[in-house]
């Protein structure tokens, strides 16, 4: 499909819509839109906007889909990519805005949550395949992976910081390689 | 003023959430307490509304936020100014990665990056399955969903679907716990 402002709006609303659970699943759903569907990047380069989106501040999802609206069409693809991702979460939330509090209070919701997230724990560990795949390729980038997993899983340690010591530990790597 | 007031307070949560997931959690339950725009009881209950409406729970909140405090107007400016320090820190960034992509410390930061935000991933989806009390038939499902996926992997609205349906058939008879 061809690239146009109109068209990424259109897949990032898709993407928004289905973007349960609390933005987790962002990669996922574009691994399936941007990939597989309409191949506009590859697997590798939207784990890369995604590992960038994931480091720095703001929310994720948000950063994930700017960085990739930007790289299929500048700062308009950027603009239509976040604008599209973000609508259905705020037209959602305008209309279900006055009864929140009774939604919440019926069974049958509780059961959709309860059932939503297993949905969501299948799409982010499908995602980490496809991401691991992509990322985890030799001796030091699996040292990376299961350092940064125990810190993440058992330190007392901020994210910010288990990123930080990824990037240093990289740069170092590739100076020592280079070597 | 209002709308200042929720500009600047939200483009703050933008600005200093890092991490993602629940990072804007502090910053949400600190503004429940300052500006009384909506009750920490209310952004409990967002957490869990947002599991099942599209967005993460910030967007949510910010949208919230501002609609009941001052309409659609007021929630159009939450939700902006949540956004907008994304837009501009990912623009710089991506900018200066142009710029400097060949150059090796950029590679190797990359490469360590990618790497980490696997094992972040893993981390989240680790944790969720710790705390969302599965109980034996949420296992099954996990299992059954999982398997399949790695064997074919489908549509995401597959696994959403199914897994909604299965949330609200397995409730009404009351077999979540069982």
């Amino acid at each position: 499909m061809e690239k146009s402002i109109y068209t990424i709006f259109k897949t990032f609303f898709k993407v928004g819509t289905l973007l349960l659970g609390g933005g987790y699943v962002i990669l996922p759903l574009l691994t399936s839109e941007l990939v597989e569907k309409k191949k506009w990047i590859t697997s590798d380069e939207l784990c890369e906007y995604y590992a960038i989106g994931a480091s720095l501040p703001g929310i994720i999802a948000a950063n994930t889909a700017i960085f990739t609206g930007r790289k299929l069409l500048g700062t308009a693809g950027a603009i239509a990519a976040i604008v599209g991702m973000i609508l259905p979460a705020f037209l959602a939330i305008v209309l279900l805005a006055s009864i929140l509090a009774e939604l919440i209070a019926k069974p049958s919701v509780q059961h959709i949550f309860w059932g939503v997230g297993i949905g969501v724990i299948v799409l982010l560990f499908l995602a980490v395949k496809e991401m691991w795949s992509k990322s985890v390729v030799d001796k030091f980038s699996l040292a990376i992976y299961i350092g940064s997993l125990i810190l993440a899983l058992y330190g007392k340690v901020s994210l910010s910081l288990i990123i930080i010591g990824a990037v240093i530990a990289g740069i170092i790597n590739q100076k020592l390689e280079v070597k | 003023m209002l709308y200042l007031q929720l500009f600047v307070q939200f483009f703050h949560v933008g600005v200093f959430s890092f991490g993602g997931g629940y990072a804007t959690l502090p910053f949400l339950y600190d503004i429940a307490e300052k500006y009384h725009w909506y009750s920490s009881k209310q952004l409990t209950d967002m957490l869990a509304i947002s599991s099942i409406t599209p967005g993460p729970v910030g967007v949510n909140m910010a949208t919230f936020a501002g609609f009941t405090t001052s309409g659609i107007l007021g929630s159009m400016i939450a939700t902006t100014a949540i956004i907008l320090p994304s837009f501009i820190i990912v623009t710089i960034v991506s900018k200066l990665l142009d710029k400097f992509k060949a150059n090796q410390s950029v590679k190797g930061a990359i490469r360590g990056l990618k790497a980490a935000g696997c094992a972040l991933l893993s981390a989240v989806g680790i944790r969720l399955i710790f705390t969302s009390n599965l109980h034996l038939l949420g296992t099954l499902l996990l299992l059954a969903l999982l398997i399949s996926g790695l064997i074919k992997k489908r549509d995401p609205l597959f696994y959403l679907g199914i897994s909604a349906l299965f949330g609200l058939v397995v409730g009404h008879f009351n077999w979540i716990g069982a």
